[in-house]
């Protein structure tokens, strides 16, 4: 430890400008790392989720990108039509998110309220913390309470068992909401087409919608409802039907996605993209790499004359080769708390803003996917440590003792 | 360069130190005129990009790395060389001219890039600057060996 401390102080330290561009280096190799690895975890996570929809037979509605809407031309009747053909023909999940109340809560954020039907609870398979699932088949007669689950952040001033009143702006009235059960901790839905996007559900409140709740719904939710419907187990000649019936009724021009289509285009988009990232982060690695190799020799260069005379005092190369080690160790470290310090500011930030969709718990609030790529940043760094240290090795090993002091 | 103190790997790796840190403020140039139809693709570029100014200018670090070993490598180079009747002056002279030359010659080469791409000319300019700052502090380091 004394020999360590010396080398450190008197020989590492020293040459302070090589130092700190090996620090900067490693930092930006960890953060690309990070980067690029919670990239790949999110869209995973994101392709997960929407496996359970995208089964044979299933359809996943999406807004045709070149179509115009005119939503001033949409009636609530049309809508009313589409729906009853919906149910008198096919079966469907429905989630519509996004729309924000302001009720009471500890850390005062605005709510958002998520509104599914029972196929898109099922598919979903939501795990709870406290309570129960949802039940569907409440009657909706202004008075009734609804069963509702609420997020982990909302746990604390509504527990199970409380009820919660607020005007529901997808039905423009007030509305006693009854909780049945607190989902777990960062509970997430990602976009069906933008799959390492998430929303967390920690300040949502989901409600179960039948078919009454819907009759009493107002345009807003009825047509978002559409615009990322499911119909589930169906043909493709039905499917067709069913467009056309919404492009006349309302002019909304939908596509509806297979299973094939998607898979199809989860390959062509998303794999893609991420073999761009990958590629990208491995030919960045590995120029830091290269980078920081320099770096070391630069640093040998200049530490030469005190290495060669410690190593002829009797200094051993495998000594050496443990002190490099442990202060590229420390290096890391330092990294990694750096690292790590951004991404936990990053996610306070949500908390500051007031971020509803985007706050999440954890240690420092850091989540399931911010951990597994500092574990992935940690691999990096021992890779990149081995060649550093070795290379440095090499170079001292290659100056005879003599004229490494000489110098 | 009859008389500097450069030899052409210290040209060489001066050269790329600087190419690196032009390059990279050309990628960074090159990654926002992208048309991305890919969310993912635009968030992660997205987390480089809004540290941009910072990676750039914290990757100048290298140059002053390369500036900082130059000049303690050259201690003794630079102490026999007035033994021999050259003036501290004239050694502070030629290497700052070498530097800038080197620079110059580089930045030409990414100022003919970022023209070839259509890319703003001014962008890369404050590299420039700092470059600049680097040549004169190590020049006053060079100064320090006349007494060895």
């Amino acid at each position: 430890m004394k020999l360590f401390k010396f080398f450190v102080s008197k020989i590492f330290l020293r040459r302070i400008i090589p130092g700190i561009s090996i620090i900067l280096l490693i930092c930006l190799s960890n953060y690309i790392t990070f980067t690029a690895v919670r990239t790949v975890f999110s869209t995973y996570q994101g392709y997960q989720e929407i496996r359970g929809l995208n089964q044979d037979g299933n359809y996943i509605a999406n807004l045709d990108p070149n179509s115009t809407i005119d939503f001033g031309a949409i009636e609530l009747d049309k809508t009313t039509e589409v729906y009853n053909y919906l149910s008198s023909n096919f079966d469907y999940a429905f989630y519509v998110d996004g729309f924000m109340v302001s009720i009471p809560n500890r850390d005062d954020m605005e709510i958002s309220l998520c509104y599914m039907n029972k196929a898109h609870y099922d598919l979903t398979q939501f795990n709870l913390s406290q309570g129960t699932g949802l039940t569907f088949d409440y009657r909706f007669d202004g008075n009734s309470e609804i069963p509702v689950l609420i997020g982990k952040g909302l746990s604390k001033t509504y527990p199970v068992g409380s009820t919660i009143d607020l005007e529901d702006p997808a039905l423009g009235q007030e509305i006693t909401l009854r909780v049945q059960g607190v989902l777990e901790q960062n509970a997430y839905h990602s976009n069906y087409y933008t799959l390492n996007s998430k929303s967390y559900y920690n300040y949502s409140i989901i409600l179960p919608v039948n078919e009454e709740f819907l009759n009493h719904a107002n345009l807003d939710l009825r047509v978002n409802g559409l615009m990322d419907i499911v119909i589930l187990q169906t043909t493709n000649e039905k499917i067709s039907d069913l467009r056309a019936v919404i492009q006349n009724t309302l002019g909304l021009k939908l596509n509806f996605f297979g299973q094939q289509d998607n898979n199809e285009y989860f390959n062509e988009y998303y794999f893609h993209s991420l073999k761009i990232v990958a590629v990208t982060s491995v030919i960045l690695l590995l120029l830091i790499t290269c980078l920081s190799v320099w770096n070391a020799m630069v640093s040998i260069r200049l530490m030469l004359k005190d290495l060669t005379i410690n190593l002829l005092v009797g200094l051993s190369y495998s000594k050496l080769r443990k002190m490099f080690y442990s202060y590229f160790g420390i290096l890391f470290l330092i990294n990694l708390v750096i690292v790590f310090s951004i991404t936990a500011l990053n996610r306070y930030g949500c908390w500051l803003r007031k971020d509803t969709t985007f706050v999440t718990y954890g240690l420092f609030g850091l989540i399931g996917i911010d951990w597994l790529s500092l574990l992935a940043v940690v691999v990096t760094d021992i890779i990149i440590g081995v060649i550093v240290v070795e290379c440095m090795l090499w170079r001292i090993k290659k100056v005879p003792i003599s004229l490494g002091v000489l110098q | 360069m009859k008389k500097s103190l450069f030899r052409l790997a210290d040209i060489f790796e001066l050269s790329v130190a600087y190419a690196f840190c032009f390059s990279l403020c050309l990628m960074f140039d090159y990654v926002k005129t992208l048309e991305m139809t890919s969310d993912i693709l635009t968030s992660f570029f997205r987390n480089f990009l809004k540290y941009q100014t910072m990676i750039v200018i914290l990757s100048t670090f290298l140059v002053a790395v390369f500036h900082y070993q130059f000049s303690c490598r050259k201690k003794i180079e630079v102490f026999c060389r007035i033994l021999v009747g050259d003036t501290l002056f004239n050694i502070t002279v030629r290497y700052s001219l070498n530097c800038l030359m080197v620079l110059g010659f580089v930045y030409l080469v990414f100022l003919a890039t970022n023209a070839y791409l259509g890319f703003d000319l001014t962008k890369n300019l404050y590299l420039v600057l700092i470059f600049i700052v680097y040549i004169l502090i190590s020049a006053r380091q060079v100064r320090k060996y006349e007494a060895l």
